[in-house]
């Protein structure tokens, strides 16, 4: 099964020659130019990360990483900046950002964090799907 | 013993850096969508090693990917140029379309990130003044800086600069939250500024404006 991730960022221009070398390394791609579109589909799908700018208008990273870590407590999410202060680095990491890159990224590397991501998301999967089998073992009578 | 260089004072300082900031985040978005474009012909490469064909369309868009992305950096660096020489002179005759036109400028990517729109108008007669020009574009820039604030998003700014008998001016139109923040939440450092070129802002509520006046 490929990744699945979400691309939030402002410039058009970046989001889509990402999109289009990520899914060459058969990573599904869905994007979102502002982070309140990026909430909207974060709400709708599933998501094993989200690669999340910065500096975005109305909203930026930050809120944006702390409204998404409340809602999905478990959800990836990797920062991507054109220049961040370390205030910001430890303030995202200290919301549970799984990494803080700076642009231009290494694409090799985003790739790894993915895929590193992904495979945190099928292990938190299958614990989930362990403890609710053992709750339906413990509970019912058969 | 005071030097011209002490009139930048803190505030002046601080405007240096949040220009260099910006530019330098405006310069880093630029650079990774030209590294991702170039790493989008290696890929093409590597496929057409290995047999793909290459559609030269694709080849084109990319190279028009490039030349957008130099075009834009190259007028980044160009208003960062003009904004850099203008602490070589102290005491210097200013066109106000064009000093207020850089500033609006430099000012496009924090009223970008409110969504506020800035527009430059062409005066009817050229405004120029004899002033130090990097006092001036500080003052404009905590002037657009309040602006901004003021406005919602969605908003534009119009900048007018007018030559009047009694003197230079800049109208800033469109501020819609005018009453609610005027005079209460000008920036630090404005009266400082203002009090050093002899301007006065006079705002016109119903009209949402305010009026830079300079000589």
């Amino acid at each position: 099964m490929s990744e699945k991730i979400l691309l939030i960022d402002d410039e058009q221009d970046f989001l889509s020659v990402m999109s289009e070398r990520m899914e060459a390394r058969n990573i599904q791609v869905s994007t979102a130019s502002s982070a309140k579109e990026g909430l909207e589909k974060v709400a709708a799908g599933s998501f094993d990360a989200v690669i999340l700018d910065l500096m975005m208008p109305e909203m930026d990273g930050i809120e944006t990483l702390r409204i998404l870590k409340e809602k999905n407590p478990d959800l990836a999410v990797i920062l991507l900046t054109g220049h961040a202060t370390i205030k910001q680095g430890i303030e995202a990491m200290k919301l549970g950002a799984l990494d803080l890159m700076e642009k231009p990224a290494d694409l090799s590397l985003l790739a790894e964090k993915i895929k590193e991501a992904h495979v945190k998301k099928m292990i938190i999967i299958e614990k989930k799907n362990e403890e609710m089998i053992k709750e339906i073992l413990a509970t019912k009578g058969w | 013993m005071p030097t011209p260089y002490d009139s930048i004072g803190q505030s002046g300082l601080q405007f240096f850096g949040k220009v260099s900031a910006s530019i330098s985040h405006e310069l880093k978005n630029v650079l990774a969508i030209i590294n991702e474009n170039a790493g989008l012909l290696e890929d093409l490469t590597f496929a057409a090693q290995r047999g793909s064909a290459i559609d030269p369309e694709r080849l084109n868009r990319t190279a028009q990917n490039f030349l957008k992305q130099i075009h834009r950096a190259d007028e980044i660096l160009k208003n960062m140029s003009r904004f850099a020489h203008s602490v070589d002179q102290f005491n210097l005759q200013v066109n106000l379309h064009e000093l207020a036109g850089l500033v609006a400028n430099l000012a496009g990517r924090p009223a970008a990130m409110r969504k506020v729109i800035l527009e430059m108008a062409v005066p009817q007669e050229p405004a120029t003044l004899t002033t130090n020009p990097f006092l001036l574009e500080n003052l404009i820039w905590l002037c657009l800086d309040f602006a901004i604030a003021a406005t919602s998003a969605g908003g534009t700014l119009s900048l007018t600069p007018e030559r009047t008998d009694s003197g230079i001016c800049l109208h800033i139109a469109g501020i819609d939250k005018l009453a609610e923040a005027f005079p209460g939440q000008m920036p630090e450092g404005y009266d400082d500024i203002s009090a050093a070129l002899g301007a006065s802002l006079v705002p016109d509520f119903s009209k949402n404006a305010l009026t830079l006046r300079l000589a």
